[in-house]
């Protein structure tokens, strides 16, 4: 090893706690890589605490600062102070590197003691080659310092199928990663995504976004319920498309409210819900006590009228035709087949991105249900019929997922289809990439079956906490990596790679610039 | 003030002497009714013709016709179809167009810089501003439509008229098609009416920006299943729009065509003569006289061949009794005994091979020769042979004796021929 290169001497320690002393000169950082050269293989290892060490003892210090303090002796210094006083690193393995076929394992040794070590180089991460059809995220970051040569690539069908946490706080660049990983889907057909964009912010209506990739007029698909631009869809579902089941877990339904739900859409079928708001409870007869012959209570009825009202914001026209203020539901012939088209895009391995900014809470959450309600059945038949393999990778990207896997809303609600996929998604190549700032709300089960975690800062000890206990790689050591992590800095822990990658996510703007659609200037004949 | 809008007329496209005859008295009830009504313009957005150039039989009675309504002074303005007009070869529409039968609305003013700026006509006896686009081939319609100048055309003032070929995603009634469809926020807005084509059912839709989104369909029929459609009600005909400055009414006027039986068959889990039991049956129930009669036997086939269910007796049957024409649709007829596994490849030769493999085990022959190794080389000779493309200038006449000698020579039955 070049002794130039060196930062520092393995001098003590355990396993998982190696002591290294920094060399003079050098300037260590929490979460800095190194590499130990052993024999036939190196390891890579990780800083993750600092502390000073000194040959003079405590209390010798303390006075020698005194005398330099109070009796202003201005130009005291130590004697070979690169000798006297250093900087200790406690590190730890993070991979061994065979170098002979670039095979990565999981260390089980320590270093060599006394071994010089340096700082990672883009040579030593030879082994992180793109493979096909995977999905960019970021560069490895050696602390702060990033090296733009080592790409970090995960195996897209695998990532997505087994689900993928994305955890952040706001402002930690939590948008932007999610705008780099659709990017990259974009690219091929091999993944289909289904994105409740609930601050419109993917697209890029207003500036840059998706829509600016090369492949977006193929691949890319945009729902929006108010002036679409050019050659976006309009967001209208029919309300033929929603049936009973679509409410459980979603919306707090009582029981005689739920039957009498249902007992509508046993006697209506598909207009259901038009029928249902139409329907004059006292006028029709439904005495407000008696519940005989399979009728409801005319207040139990006065309630779903107006649970549904709010939810789906019906209002009646002055022909007693049923609409919904901001369009994105009608009960007339639009909007029929938006749902099955939708299925078909991602089956299709087409990125789907419905903008519900226009959509409260619980309407952006059924939109999502009906739509994977009737993806995760496709994906079953697809199975059971033998065709899985033929069909990519389905991801349901969504925004605060405690809303739909939150501990609460599972204890108190039945099962949702967001749940049931993070529970058996898999099987059926159906997963969920989870956006949250709460991961401690999410049940344990839920989030140990998250086998892909890009954990980005976190200034909440209990979140790091949640994030830490069920991460794929041992992080107890990070926990004050993670809340160090700046904006765009995070750290992907998966079964998919082989060690806890420390990333810089580059800013999709310059992504856009390096990579995006060109003005198509050419001349067009026009028959 | 009135205009007609009118669609996917397919000129053409029946090749039986009865269907021939309804296309051709259908069209011409149309244009009889346009010159009655003394419309002040007629608007066709596509698909006259079935096919670029029509046999003269077709020819003959739409220019006759065409000179009639030429002679009734009632313009007709046109976009082409994706089906009565080819950019590589003649077209007997433009022929139409030459001799001032008809006016195509597209004029483009500029297309450089990536832009396709079009310019308005306009209608000189209503001051109509009429223009469009055609539609060609799925896919590269959205390419003129993500070029075309929009700003230009919602800044224009007055009564504007906007033709188009294709259809609208947020009109679709009904799933498939999908290549064919594209977002009403590619259309130009603000314009009073959009005249449609390409879709085949009577579809009238107000948007926002678009009040109205008008699709006539097909007067009589264009596809095969237009005709099952006609047989289960849907209805036939052309728009009547009467306006001042703004569109006052939407008429469909409803153009009757023929009488129709249509005849059901579910085949799931049954055998073939169960299934001939009930087609005989059911023929017996009705009165085929002057009638278009449809079968439509669909299911999956317990045991047995899709061939043992018989319907050329039903056939002869129906035909003995009077039926005008007797179409029958065997499409989704499958059989569980006979049903084809799929299978992968990398490329076409191999993903034959693999379906013949995967497939031939399932036959019982007593000639060995037709099973087995010998069996898929024998059947990808014959896919080859049969899927060969006529010749330059050769007729129908030589080029249909011409793959049977071969085919039939591949099955060593040359001889016996």
């Amino acid at each position: 090893m070049d002794e130039l290169s060196v930062v520092g001497q393995v001098v003590g320690g355990s396993f998982g706690d190696i002591v290294i002393r920094q060399k003079a000169g050098t300037d260590l950082e929490i979460g800095d890589l190194m590499v130990s050269e052993e024999n036939g293989s190196f390891l890579i290892l990780q800083v993750f605490a600092l502390e000073y060490g000194s040959q003079i003892q405590d209390k010798m210090q303390q006075m020698m600062s005194g005398v330099n303090l109070e009796q202003g002796v201005v130009d005291a210094h130590f004697y070979e102070p690169d000798f006297v006083n250093y900087v200790l690193a406690r590190i730890k393995p993070l991979a061994r590197v065979f170098r002979k076929d670039n095979e990565v394992k999981i260390p089980k040794s320590l270093p060599s003691f006394f071994n010089k070590l340096r700082l990672i180089t883009k040579n030593d991460l030879e082994f992180l080659q793109k493979e096909k059809d995977s999905i960019f995220v970021g560069y490895i970051r050696s602390g702060s310092k990033v090296i733009k040569e080592a790409e970090v690539w995960l195996p897209a069908e695998d990532v997505f199928s087994h689900h993928m946490l994305i955890p952040a706080t706001t402002g930690r660049g939590k948008s932007n990663l999610v705008k780099t990983i659709l990017w990259h889907v974009l690219d091929t057909n091999k993944v289909g995504a289904l994105v409740l964009d609930a601050h419109d912010e993917y697209f890029g209506r207003t500036g840059i976004g998706l829509k600016d990739h090369p492949k977006a007029k193929d691949n890319l698909m945009y729902y929006t319920p108010s002036n679409p631009p050019v050659g976006a869809n309009r967001l209208t579902v029919n309300l033929q498309s929603i049936r009973p089941e679509h409410f459980e877990g979603i919306v707090d339904f009582s029981d005689p409210q739920f039957q009498a739900i249902r007992m509508a859409h046993r006697q209506s079928r598909s207009n259901w819900i038009r029928d249902l708001m139409l329907t004059d409870a006292i006028a029709t007869g439904m005495e407000s006590t008696t519940q005989s012959r399979g009728e409801f209570a005319a207040a139990t009825m006065m309630v779903v009228q107006r649970k549904l009202r709010l939810l789906l914001s019906l209002e009646k026209d002055e022909e007693g035709v049923v609409f919904s203020r901001h369009e994105v539901f009608d009960s007339t012939t639009k909007g029929l087949t938006t749902v099955d088209d939708i299925v078909k895009d991602i089956e299709q391995g087409k990125v789907v991105i419905l903008d519900t900014s226009r959509l409260g809470d619980e309407a952006e959450l059924l939109v999502g249900n009906i739509i994977a309600t009737k993806l995760l059945q496709k994906y079953k038949d697809a199975k059971a019929s033998g065709e899985l393999d033929r069909k990519p990778v389905a991801t349901i990207v969504i925004e605060e997922a405690p809303r739909v896997i939150g501990v609460d809303v599972l204890t108190s609600r039945n099962d949702n289809i967001y749940s049931t996929i993070a529970k058996e998604g898999r099987k059926f190549k159906v997963g969920l990439t989870a956006i949250t700032q709460l991961s401690s709300v999410i049940p344990k089960s839920i989030l140990a079956n998250m086998n892909t975690k890009i954990i980005l800062g976190n200034e909440m000890k209990q979140e790091r906490e949640a994030i830490i206990a069920s991460a794929s790689q041992d992080l107890s050591e990070d926990d004050k990596n993670i809340a160090s992590l700046d904006k765009g800095e995070a750290i992907v822990t998966s079964i998919f790679v082989p060690f806890a990658m420390p990333i810089k996510i580059p800013l999709f703007e310059e992504i856009v610039k390096e990579k995006g659609i060109t003005k198509d200037t050419t001349k067009t004949k026009v028959f | 003030m009135l205009f007609a809008h009118l669609s996917d007329i397919h000129l053409g496209f029946q090749k039986h002497e009865a269907l021939q005859k309804i296309e051709q008295q259908v069209f011409e009830k149309i244009f009889d009714q346009c010159i009655e009504r003394k419309v002040d313009f007629i608007l066709i957005p596509g698909d006259l013709f079935h096919v670029n150039i029509p046999e003269m039989r077709v020819q003959k009675f739409a220019f006759s016709k065409f000179r009639e309504v030429y002679d009734a002074k009632i313009p007709v303005y046109v976009v082409y179809g994706s089906h009565d007009f080819s950019p590589v070869s003649n077209s007997v529409i433009d022929l139409l167009a030459e001799v001032g039968y008809i006016t195509k609305v597209t004029r483009v003013k500029d297309s450089e810089d990536g832009k396709i700026v079009l310019d308005f006509l306009i209608d000189e006896k209503t001051g109509v501003k009429i223009t469009g686009l055609s539609g060609l081939k799925v896919g590269k319609d959205r390419e003129y439509y993500e070029k075309l100048d929009s700003h230009s055309l919602e800044a224009e003032s007055g009564f504007k008229i906007f033709l188009f070929h294709g259809g609208i995603t947020e009109m679709k009634t009904e799933s498939g098609m999908d290549g064919d469809h594209m977002p009403l926020s590619l259309i130009p807005r603000n314009f009073e009416y959009y005249a449609g084509g390409h879709m085949h059912k009577w579809n009238h839709q107000k948007f926002d920006d678009h009040p109205n989104v008008v699709y006539p369909g097909t007067p009589f029929a264009g596809y095969h299943k237009d005709l099952e459609d006609n047989a289960k009600g849907q209805k036939r005909g052309f728009v009547l729009v009467e306006f001042e400055d703004k569109v006052k009414s939407v008429e469909f006027v409803k153009v009757e065509n023929t009488q129709y039986s249509v005849i059901e068959i579910n085949a799931e889990n049954r055998i073939a003569e169960s299934l001939n039991k009930e087609l005989q049956e059911k023929i017996r129930g009705i009165d085929p006289a002057q009638q278009v009669v449809i079968i439509k036997v669909q299911g999956e086939l317990a045991k047995g061949k899709t061939a043992d269910v018989d319907i050329s007796a039903i056939r002869d049957e129906l035909n003995q009794k009077g039926a005008l024409v007797v179409i029958i649709n065997k499409n989704q007829l499958t059989s569980k005994e006979y049903s084809i596994t799929e299978a992968k490849g990398d490329n076409k030769e191999e993903i034959e091979t693999n379906v013949f493999s995967e497939n031939i085990g399932q036959l019982r022959f007593e000639y060995s020769e037709l099973l087995g190794d010998d069996g898929i080389k024998l059947a990808k000779k014959l896919l080859h042979e049969l899927g060969q493309p006529k010749l330059e200038n050769e007729k129908k006449n030589e080029y249909t004796p011409r793959i049977n000698q071969n085919a039939l020579a591949i099955l060593g039955l040359d001889d016996a021929s």
